[in-house]
């Protein structure tokens, strides 16, 4: 049993927290954040207690875990707080927001003696561990081209956090990351990178990118991210091979379609769309992560990975800055 | 009106000629092919006299034709139809070098006949209803766009360069930049691409990734791939996304469609049911003739997505962004 303490009651803190609710290998003890309400109200639920600092949680609670759920800009400050107190990290992505913050959290985890794990959570999604393991399979044979998509209204969350490039580094490196960790975990590494985005034009609160990648494999893979939609989230891939294609729609493997009545009470009608899974893949990642801290084992993501995949974000954001391609390796013609 | 059409070679000729027939006091006359097979096939499918020489046919009384010969051979035969005084309804890709393209602009203004590129995807019908919501600011300004032109490798002459000018990337880029530049308003300023072959064991492309920018800034991209498997359900698709400061949006030239699982076929087959887009392209092209109008697409329009493929190819090539 691992004693863990969630910091930010944020949106992923709250989902990590009903995750360890739910978990027999770990237990929520202590929730940590600035604002009184929010902590509180999240630590109550799950019968934690609530600190307004992470190093007051670490005096008086016996943790062996520290799951850092805040605003990416605070990642390193916290990572390095916890791993020097020798408590593993669990830490949202992405890993931060350059490689140096990247470098030096590996580092102060790698000389404390503590992991440090990555919630790269679309490896855990049922449907693209499918997509990866179809690949492997060579279920549709050697690939020649792969089309992402992931986006959807712009987030609204804490202090805005989101709209500022200084902390979420736009949405090339917050959300197009996932499909970008995907794509590496499933095609290798990617040799160079052409992006286009509307970050730094005149959009508060709206973003879009067009990401080209090329993989030294050969393949050319097409990510694009929005948070230029008024309403919704989803998200798409295709995967085309020599053999076959693999398509997936989140919008279209929805399992459930209901459309309530409005009611005498007064409320309105709505449709309500549900694809529901036993397991959240935020579940399925923590216990995951929990068992890796128990037994040792590699995790399914590692920091490294987790560092590559901000290296192709910030490649990316270069491109988008210059107008040039970003050569990450060299080989590919 | 008397309409004659220029080779069987792009099987785009043969929905064309379906077309001219549906259409009043417009007469398919004659066909002309250096194909002898193909060239008596089609004069006994639609019932009209065939030349097996194009300059025969040219020789006729024939206002109009057709052309859908070898990519590289439009603007031969464009010129020679221009210096008989015929107007021509040309198939796309408008030419293989920007040197023909502009060839056949000039013969075509210096003889005062009509030139027209065969872009039919601007007479789809949800097409034309998204370019309506464009233009009349239901999406605010417009800021980026995505765009698909897949399909199946068409082998034959399509594969040899020296006919087709390139593979996938030439063949179907053209459509959908005429699409966004019809849509903006705005000329392409700048292409990156990647650009290889993939699918097939070919001797051209056929696989590849456009990123745009265009004079107003909008950022786009393109996918031409030849990417469509032989199980996938229908030939290929045109679809485009559109985002502006007010909405998005997405369409699908072909999303109206019946899907048949026949297990005599063994396959999974779409059929298409929504508006048939080559009449509404043909149409407007005898209309244009008969009034004697600049036609709604243009040489000129040809000639610039002609320019952004080869950009393409040159970017590719160089490993870095072309400016136009």
């Amino acid at each position: 049993m691992l004693n863990v303490v969630v910091v930010g009651a944020g949106t992923m803190g709250t989902v990590h927290a009903e995750a360890y609710q739910r978990m027999t290998q770990a237990r929520l003890v202590a929730v940590v954040d600035i604002r009184e309400d929010v902590g509180t109200a999240l630590a109550d639920r799950y019968g934690a207690r609530h600190y307004l600092r992470l190093e007051d949680a670490l005096l008086q609670e016996d943790v062996q875990v520290v799951d850092v759920c805040v605003p990416t800009y605070l990642h390193r400050g916290y990572v390095e707080q916890a791993a020097r107190a020798k408590k593993h990290v669990i830490c949202e992505k992405p890993i931060a927001l350059t490689a140096e913050d990247a470098n030096a959290m590996m580092e102060v985890c790698a000389r404390e003696g503590v992991r440090l794990l990555i919630g790269h959570v679309v490896r855990f999604f049922p449907e693209y561990q499918r997509a990866h393991h179809l690949v492997q399979l060579g279920a549709v044979g050697p690939v020649g081209t792969v089309r992402t998509f992931r986006g959807g209204a712009f987030p609204i969350a804490w202090n805005d956090w989101y709209a500022s490039a200084d902390k979420s580094g736009t949405l090339i490196t917050d959300l197009c990351i996932h499909d970008f960790d995907f794509l590496r975990w499933t095609f290798g590494e990617v040799a160079r990178v052409y992006a286009k985005s509307l970050w730094k034009q005149a959009f508060n609160r709206m973003d879009h990118a067009l990401v080209s990648l090329r993989f030294s494999s050969g393949v050319i893979a097409h990510v694009e991210g929005t948070w230029a939609a008024p309403s919704g989230f989803r998200t798409a891939f295709e995967i085309a091979g020599t053999g076959g294609i693999i398509q997936h729609a989140s919008d279209e493997a929805t399992s459930i379609h209901t459309d309530l009545r409005a009611s005498e009470s007064g409320t309105t009608g709505v449709a309500v769309p549900e694809s529901p899974l036993v397991k959240s893949p935020y579940q399925v990642e923590l216990e995951h992560f929990i068992d890796c801290l128990i037994t040792g084992h590699t995790p399914l993501v590692t920091a490294e990975d987790a560092y590559e995949a901000l290296r192709i974000s910030l490649a990316a954001l270069q491109s988008v800055q210059t107008g040039e391609p970003v050569f990450l390796r060299e080989g590919l013609q | 009106m008397k309409v004659g059409i220029i080779s069987f070679a792009h099987m785009h000729a043969y929905s064309y000629a379906t077309c001219l027939k549906q259409l009043d006091n417009v007469e398919l006359v004659a066909v002309a092919d250096d194909n002898p097979l193909r060239v008596t096939e089609a004069a006994k499918q639609f019932g009209c006299a065939y030349y097996s020489d194009y300059r025969e046919l040219l020789a006729t009384d024939v206002d109009a034709v057709v052309v859908c010969t070898e990519n590289a051979k439009h603007a031969d035969v464009v010129v020679d139809a221009a210096k008989a005084g015929k107007h021509v309804l040309c198939e796309k890709p408008i030419a293989t070098t920007l040197d023909d393209a502009h060839r056949m602009i000039d013969a075509c203004r210096e003889h005062g006949v009509i030139l027209q590129i065969a872009f039919p995807v601007r007479f789809n019908t949800p097409m034309r209803r998204v370019k309506q919501m464009i233009d009349e600011g239901q999406l605010g300004r417009i800021v980026a766009m995505r765009g698909t032109n897949r399909g199946q490798n068409p082998g034959g002459w399509f594969v040899q360069k020296e006919l087709s000018g390139g593979g996938a990337v030439l063949d179907h880029t053209v459509h959908v930049i005429d699409i966004m530049r019809w849509y903006l308003n705005s000329e392409v300023k700048e292409v990156y691409a990647e650009v290889d072959t993939r699918f097939s064991d070919i001797a051209c492309d056929d696989c590849g990734l456009l990123m745009l920018e265009f004079e107003n800034g909008v950022i786009a991209s393109h996918d031409p791939s030849w990417s469509r498997s032989e199980t996938f359900p229908t030939w290929g698709d045109v679809t485009l996304e559109i985002v502006g400061t007010q909405g998005v949006t997405r369409v699908d030239a072909f999303a109206q469609h019946l899907t048949v699982y026949s297990d005599l076929d063994n396959k999974v087959k779409h059929d298409f049911w929504g508006d048939e887009m080559d009449l509404g392209l043909v149409a407007d092209f005898i209309s244009c003739v008969r009034e004697g109008r600049t036609p709604s697409i243009t040489g000129e329009d040809g000639l610039r997505a002609l320019q952004v493929a080869l950009a393409a190819y040159e970017s590719a090539r160089l490993r870095k962004p072309v400016r136009l």
